[in-house]
């Protein structure tokens, strides 16, 4: 009687092999956060409707921090900005990628020398992309997506996982840049 | 009403009537500037408000630092008469205390604590003053005196990148500086008519 030779996975193996399901499924359907804090935030209308449509490429724009995929920081980050990013940040669903549009985030742009402006944003959040340029036209911002696609697939966007290996490391900064990352806000306490 | 300058004349005769104005100036047809002395500043600020200035649209300080002087400007708007009054005044910069104008125009609150904040002026009278308003933890001297270094803050604060070369040259490609360069005069040439 013939029978196929079945041999039993390793937990490890069945693991790898639904992550790499999983990640098919997800690479192809990224939900967005655009967390619009600076004027690159104007090229993401060309890159959302019937110019460039992101849509095609499977992705769309997702209102809240808990359901979406991919954080977009559109431009500088003030200090003030950086304490509510790290605490949309913290709230995204796992797993999460971040990708930081301008020169902004990452050198400081033009704010490199601004007292309220922070330069590095890789500093405070794992980021997986930068698209770089003052500001990048559409089509590297579309470009960057596709990047970040292939990263996903060869499984190199890691930038969450980074983020629990390295807490110390990224608490550490926070801290040193923020002072205290908890908001303290008179209208709603 | 329809001609402005008479608004500003109209203006500028009720202030001087009533007030000694240490320095007058008509910016243009629709704002019109004047310097008094600390002490007065309460007072014009109500004369105006019952004479229909009833808005304050503003309320912030110049830090001339030669000088060693804060100067605040105080503009307050009517509805009617289409004249922005600055009223300026110059206050001590090593101690900076100006009584607040919270009984006058309540809606002063805000501005003074972003004064405070920016510049540490203290607003006795307002029980707010001190609170911080836009910035947050701010550890340092207000941020925007003149003598304040933001670059200096910037560098001990925020982490730098570091780029060990300038240009990385990836597979020993050929400059394109001279062709770019071609091209541009080129560009340039054709946009003048053929000129240089």
């Amino acid at each position: 009687m013939l029978s196929t030779k079945f041999t039993v996975m390793t937990k490890e193996d069945v693991d790898r092999k639904w992550w790499e399901i999983g990640d098919f499924f997800r690479r192809n359907s990224l939900w967005m956060l655009m967390y619009c804090t600076g004027c690159c935030a104007i090229e993401l209308p060309p890159a959302m409707t019937s110019a460039y449509d992101m849509e095609r490429l499977g992705m769309g724009p997702m209102a809240t921090p808990r359901q979406a995929d991919i954080l977009l920081v559109s431009g500088y980050l003030s200090l003030k900005t950086l304490r509510r990013l790290i605490y949309t940040y913290e709230q995204m669903s796992e797993p999460k990628y971040v990708v930081g549009l301008g020169s902004c985030t990452i050198n400081g742009g033009i704010y490199h020398d601004s007292h309220a402006v922070i330069n590095q944003l890789n500093q405070y959040i794992p980021v997986d992309v930068y698209v770089a340029g003052c500001m990048p036209n559409t089509e590297a911002v579309m470009n960057g997506f596709v990047d970040l696609m292939g990263l996903i697939k060869t499984k190199k966007a890691n930038g969450w996982k980074d983020y629990h290996e390295r807490n110390e490391w990224y608490k550490a900064n926070q801290k040193f840049a923020l002072g205290e990352v908890k908001i303290h806000d008179e209208f709603h306490e | 009403m329809t001609n402005s300058m008479n608004n500003v004349e109209f203006i500028s005769n009720l202030v001087e009537n009533s007030y000694k104005i240490v320095k007058k100036e008509v910016v243009d047809q629709y704002q019109v500037s004047f310097v008094v002395e600390k002490e007065d500043v309460h007072s014009l600020l109500s004369f105006l408000k019952t004479n229909g200035w009833k808005q304050l649209s503003y309320l912030s300080a110049i830090d001339w630092i030669d000088d060693n002087k804060f100067e605040l400007v105080y503009i307050v708007f009517n509805w009617d008469k289409p004249v922005y009054i600055q009223i300026r005044t110059l206050i001590d910069r090593d101690n900076p205390v100006m009584n607040s104008i919270l009984p006058v125009f309540p809606g002063c609150k805000y501005y003074e604590r972003e004064a405070h904040e920016f510049f540490g002026i203290k607003f006795p009278g307002n029980p707010d003053f001190e609170k911080q308003l836009i910035l947050e933890n701010w550890d340092d001297m207000p941020p925007l005196r003149k003598d304040f270094d933001p670059r200096a803050y910037s560098d001990s604060k925020f982490a730098k990148r570091e780029y060990t070369e300038d240009f990385v040259n990836l597979n020993g490609q050929k400059s394109k500086q001279k062709e770019r360069e071609l091209q541009k005069e080129n560009i340039i040439k054709v946009r003048n008519g053929g000129k240089k």
